[in-house]
């Protein structure tokens, strides 16, 4: 899910940009004072356009609306047996039981601390490595390394994880081969509630941070050129160039994925945190996803999990709003 | 955007049972074969297939055409949860624990009721009542077990290592004990390196559960001095075993990462001389001792196995999950009527015939195995010709006994197999039966697998020291206030109440 969800927002990324610069060649304000007579008509000119979208409108009513009638069983006791018709309902309880369950607090907690340790650490790093490319002159070299660094991005992160697992093991892992060495003391990694966090984060930097620099590069390819020659007779250095140039260039950009991870923020992925959580970490790895798996799935209270997800999705949706507000407030364009 | 992961399969749900209706009519033919489809677990990844010889001679046999839907042991549960939630039930499967989604959905009549059907079938009405009131769920039974041994759990170890460090087989803890520093410390192996330890543990907690029993701590659930149940983790002498689960962990007797070792794995240490103590089935020592001979060329027998070790308050084991391993339920949703049923149990009822369980274990005579010149089965060991009836046994019941534990079987016994049998015959002695085994708890039914992690969780992090006593004891007062409390009262009603 975390790959699909990653290649999901990046075209979604592409076409608001297409979208906004679209639209600026109609005036906005001719579309809301036009009358009925003349939009039908204009429709009707447009009717090609209208076809094409069809597929997509589908698209979302059959794969993304329809499914969403499911969520009302996070409001009943949801037999499976008995079925969506029969199951009794319950009303808020599934939620009650959850609020006032220990576990919330902690699931909020790890949540809430992975994704900002997400943000902080793994955030800026394709940022950081775009702009070092962007600064590569010779054109070969930077080609090899940006195909490189994408290589990470394909390997399936059960085979990470099992690397990882290989590394760090107390149980003959180079790392702690190499601890032991140097220091006479091995670390247990994997199984310290302590080290969980930063594994994880490093994992999504070694993975995903060459990939992650497709979106900038491509933004910085757009940075008018003339404004680094006028710079340049100005007496900007590089470093200058970067400052004033390049950073606000690619701005808008940074604060349209920094929203959209926003939305992210309850939202880790599955299978990583998964795959590397075990009895003597839960405490710190349990996060909404591997709960409402492991209370959905594996129990099969699938109306609480289903209460649980749907709490998730909604703070998404309220952080999505709000961060968009505040990047309109400091004058960036936001999302929409 | 990720609960689709959960609410995509309930969609489906809906759409499917809407659509369902119209398939009924197909097993209506009178004479012909009888269609059943049927779900069980499998633990290799290439389970007999449709062109099986062993398959086609079962559905000769059984008068049925049978589609089997193999499922991935490892991952059975979840997979068992999305059958029923898309509502799509095959007409048999495999409920491997009264997990709770078992139990409430024979609460909502998704299974039938067989309890006053088995008398009229030959095998079935020979099945053992005491294992029938382990499977029944609020009194009813409700699916045929597959019978296990109940005294199948025991200690294997290395015997060549043990005479090596100049041992005796273990018979206290202590002994236990000194194997295992004997294993760790006192070079089993002869290589003059230290390159081994005692026991290899995994994730999963399997080991702990049998060895706290030789401390004399309770299955489950046990009386206190007043008469009144309690949990195991609540008495002292799960106490007791933790402690001693923590000195093995310390001094490096068993493996530092068995929190995160995959249980998949749990073969590799033995096959690579690293460890020699496991405790676990009886059978794992049968086991090795043939990876020893296929994969190492091992011709002597070197493995070796006990019951179990005596403690301050006696010898005691743990029975094998209540002397079955899940049971085969008839869904409502494949038998429709309760002529398809009674057909469901006559299938059933057939698996058990001894023709059958020759075919699911052995394969067919002249195919899969022949008769050597002492008159014993010789099975083929070509992979291909294994595969042909791989995992078959898993939709076997055994209900009259397990054929290959009766000793005018003509099956090759050499001394280990016939020492492991009488650990299975002497582990009846002592093991220690679950008195809430046959009870149904709605609390449990409704967050047991929850409470169960807390307690699960605490026992490894106090194993490996990450938490003291009070840290465990904090862990049981959120596993009471959480649920467990109620749990021990709905179980204590139901003991006063059939005592």
């Amino acid at each position: 899910m975390s790959e699909n969800d990653y290649c999901g927002h990046f075209p979604i990324g592409v076409s608001m940009a297409t979208m906004s610069t679209a639209i600026e060649t109609i005036d906005p304000m001719d579309l809301k004072t036009e009358s009925g007579k003349r939009r039908i008509a204009r429709m009707k000119k447009e009717k090609s356009l209208y076809i094409l979208m069809i597929p997509g409108i589908l698209y979302f009513v059959i794969f993304k609306y329809l499914p969403m009638w499911g969520l009302t069983i996070a409001f009943q006791n949801f037999q499976p047996i008995l079925g969506f018709l029969k199951s009794e309902w319950v009303g808020m309880e599934n939620f009650r039981d959850f609020f006032s369950s220990p576990d919330f607090f902690m699931i909020f907690r790890n949540t809430l601390v992975l994704s900002l340790l997400n943000i902080i650490f793994y955030f800026p790093m394709p940022i950081v490595l775009a702009l070092l490319l962007n600064e590569v002159r010779q054109a070969a070299f930077k080609r090899a390394i940006q195909t490189i660094v994408y290589i990470p991005h394909f390997i399936s992160i059960v085979v990470v994880a099992s690397l990882t697992y290989v590394l760090f093991t107390t149980a003959g892992g180079a790392v702690n081969i190499l601890m032991e060495r140097l220091t006479g003391e091995t670390i247990n990694f994997l199984g310290s509630p302590r080290w969980f966090r930063p594994l994880i984060i490093g994992q999504t930097i070694w993975k995903e941070t060459g990939y992650g620099t497709i979106i900038f590069l491509a933004a910085l390819a757009g940075v008018d050129q003339n404004l680094y020659e006028a710079a340049a007779i100005d007496g900007a250095g590089r470093f200058k160039q970067l400052i004033h140039i390049t950073l606000p260039s690619i701005a808008n950009v940074i604060v349209i994925l920094l929203i959209l991870r926003m939305g992210q923020v309850l939202d880790n992925g599955f299978e990583q945190i998964f795959l590397m959580t075990n009895a003597l970490n839960r405490n710190v790895a349990e996060v909404f996803n591997t709960y409402v798996y492991t209370v959905g799935i594996t129990q099969g209270a699938f109306s609480y999990s289903t209460a649980v997800g749907l709490f998730k999705s909604v703070i998404g949706v309220i952080l999505v709003l709000g961060t968009n507000g505040i990047a309109k407030k400091f004058g960036h364009s936001g999302l929409y | 955007m990720r609960k689709a992961v959960v609410l995509l399969p309930m969609v489906l749900a809906l759409v499917l049972s809407c659509s369902r209706d119209g398939k009924a009519a197909a097993s209506a033919g009178a004479e012909g074969p009888y269609p059943l489809s049927i779900m069980v677990m499998t633990i290799s990844g290439e389970p007999m297939g449709d062109d099986s010889p062993v398959k086609k001679y079962i559905e000769e046999y059984t008068n049925t055409s049978l589609d089997i839907i193999w499922v991935p042991n490892t991952t059975y549960e979840d997979k068992m949860n999305i059958t029923f939630a898309s509502g799509d039930l095959p007409t048999i499967m495999v409920a491997p624990k009264k997990t709770s989604s078992v139990i409430n959905a024979a609460r909502n009549g998704a299974f039938w009721d067989i309890t006053d059907y088995l008398k009229d079938y030959p095998n079935l009405s020979k099945a053992n009542p005491q294992v029938l009131n382990n499977i029944s769920i609020d009194g009813r039974v409700y699916g045929v077990y597959r019978a296990r041994e109940l005294g199948r759990n025991g200690i294997s170890f290395r015997r060549d290592w043990l005479d090596r460090v100049g041992l005796d087989t273990p018979e206290t803890i202590d002994d236990f004990y000194q194997m295992l520093r004997a294993f760790t410390y006192g070079d089993p192996d002869g290589n003059g390196k230290d390159d081994t330890y005692g026991m290899t543990v995994t994730k999963w907690t399997g080991p702990w559960d049998v060895m706290k029993m030789w401390f004399g701590a309770p299955n489950e659930w046990g009386e206190d001095s007043t008469g009144n149940l309690v949990a195991d983790f609540e008495t002292r002498e799960y106490m007791d075993a933790l402690k001693f689960f923590r000195k093995l962990y310390k001094e490096g007797l068993v493996n530092e990462d068995f929190a995160m070792m995959e249980s998949s794995k749990w073969q590799e240490p033995y096959l690579s001389g690293k460890a020699g103590v496991v405790v676990d089935v009886a059978d794992f020592s049968t086991t090795l001792q043939g990876e020893f001979e296929t994969k190492l060329g091992f011709e002597e027998i070197v493995w070796d196995v006990v019951g179990s070790v005596e403690g301050d308050k006696g010898l005691h084991n743990l029975p094998f999950a209540g002397g079955y391993n899940g049971m085969l339920v008839i869904t409502k949703n494949g038998a429709k009527t309760e002529e398809d049923m009674k057909k469901a149990l006559a299938f059933l009822d057939k698996m058990n015939d001894y023709e059958m369980q020759i075919a699911m274990m052995y394969g067919l005579e002249g195919v899969h195995y022949t008769f050597d010149e002492n008159g014993f089965y010789d099975v083929s060991t070509d992979k291909a010709v294994k595969a042909q009836y791989d995992s078959a046994a898993q939709m076997g019941m055994g209900i009259q006994g397990d054929f290959r534990y009766d000793p005018d079987q003509p099956i090759d016994r050499d001394e280990l197999v016939l020492k492991r049998n009488a650990v299975y015959k002497s582990n009846l002695d002592i093991v220690v039966g679950d008195p809430c085994a046959s009870f149904t708890s709605d609390t449990y039914a409704k967050k047991g697998a929850q409470l169960d992690k807390i307690i699960e969780d605490a026992r490894v992090q106090f194993v490996v020291g990450l938490i003291d006593e009070a840290g465990f004891n904090d862990a049981v007062k959120q596993w009471r206030s959480q649920g467990g409390d109620d749990i021990k009262g709905e179980y204590n009603a139901l003991y006063k109440q059939y005592k």
